[in-house]
């Protein structure tokens, strides 16, 4: 086996991660060379060492801290440059337009606004046959109530 | 490319939502203090470089973009801010004496009971063998076993963070382990 293939073989078996069949394979091998027996040995002798390391946790105020700092720090120079542009531009843009729809009204003639024709009043005009036939109407409405009503006077319309 | 979950949080926290930074910190922040302190090997120092760490992520949210890991890119900063203070000039001053009473073994518990004077010694030199072995690594290779072995990270990742190639990254971690298993051999 070629030594840094072989190495690289041997450090992901010891560290488990080589894939099963990559693992029956080199362990039959480990079997019969007694180099990669003892490269797998001592290797496991340094995983084990380094996961003993352990480290002591996070302080409980790294968060706050870390916040703290945050909110202390000054903006970098590209938000500074950024909003110095929006501090100054804004103001002259919003200037700028009014002057800009002032001049618009200006110049435009004043146009009242039309207003809608009135609707005249509408006065409902009869024509003369209209009219002969509501009198010939009230004429037979007279006769009738006297027909009916002999003593009565003449009828309230 | 499909975005990993931590790549969409940043880019959320781009878009200004700031809870989803809260869960990132939540998430690495454990493993980026401890990364740093096994390469500068002094608390103090390591949690004022991880709160550099990921006071840069923060102002680097406008800018982001997943192009690689979340994991990828707070894993460079992390080693670059450990190799600049490493080479400042001081790494005398960073580590903390093997002896110090800080190197006593963390309040986490291995075991259920309380650990006898005698497993504390054993345990303490055992602990400062590990610590001088990996002291000894050049920067660069102790960056390498460090993401290697306690990020579980692949050959192709920890190239991305270095900014080299796979067979450059094999070239420091084949060595690196060599010295250890020469180092640790007694251990076993």
């Amino acid at each position: 086996m070629e030594a840094r293939q072989g190495s690289e073989l041997l450090l992901e078996y010891t560290a488990g991660r080589l894939e099963p069949q990559a693992v029956a394979a080199l362990e039959a091998h480990i079997e019969s060379c007694p180099r990669c027996r003892e490269f797998a040995q001592s290797q496991e002798v340094v995983w084990q060492a380094l996961e003993a390391w352990e480290v002591e946790p996070v302080s409980m105020d790294f968060d706050r801290r870390l916040f703290a700092r945050i909110e202390n720090t000054p903006p970098s120079w590209w938000t500074r440059l950024t909003g110095q542009v929006m501090h100054h531009a804004v103001p002259v843009a919003a200037a700028a337009g009014v002057m800009i729809l002032a001049g618009l009204m200006l110049e435009r003639p004043s146009v009242m606004p039309v207003e809608p024709p009135r609707e005249s009043a509408q006065v409902e005009t009869l024509g003369p046959e209209q009219v002969q036939s509501a009198l010939d109407d009230m004429e037979m409405l007279r006769d009738f109530n006297h027909l009916v009503r002999p003593d009565s006077a003449e009828p309230r319309m | 490319m499909t975005l990993d979950y931590d790549a969409e949080l940043m880019l959320r926290v781009r878009g200004g939502d700031g809870a989803s930074f809260g869960v990132l910190l939540e998430k690495h922040r454990t493993s980026v203090v401890h990364f740093l302190f096994r390469m500068v090997q002094n608390y103090g120092v390591a949690e004022e470089l991880a709160q550099e760490v990921f006071l840069r992520v923060y102002r680097s949210r406008e800018s982001y973009e997943a192009s690689a890991k979340f994991t990828t890119w707070l894993f460079r900063i992390a080693t670059h801010l450990a190799l600049n203070a490493l080479r400042d000039g001081k790494n005398e001053k960073f580590q903390e004496r093997l002896d110090d009473e800080s190197a006593d073994m963390p309040a986490r518990q291995v075991s259920d009971a309380r650990p006898t004077v005698e497993q504390k010694m054993v345990y303490q030199v055992r602990l400062d063998e590990v610590r001088r072995a990996v002291a000894t690594l050049p920067e660069k290779q102790r960056a390498a076993v460090l993401m290697h072995k306690y990020e579980e990270m692949e050959y192709s990742q920890i190239a991305k963070v270095l900014s080299c190639s796979e067979s450059a990254v094999k070239s420091l971690l084949f060595p690196a382990y060599e010295t250890l298993r020469a180092r640790l051999a007694h251990m076993a």
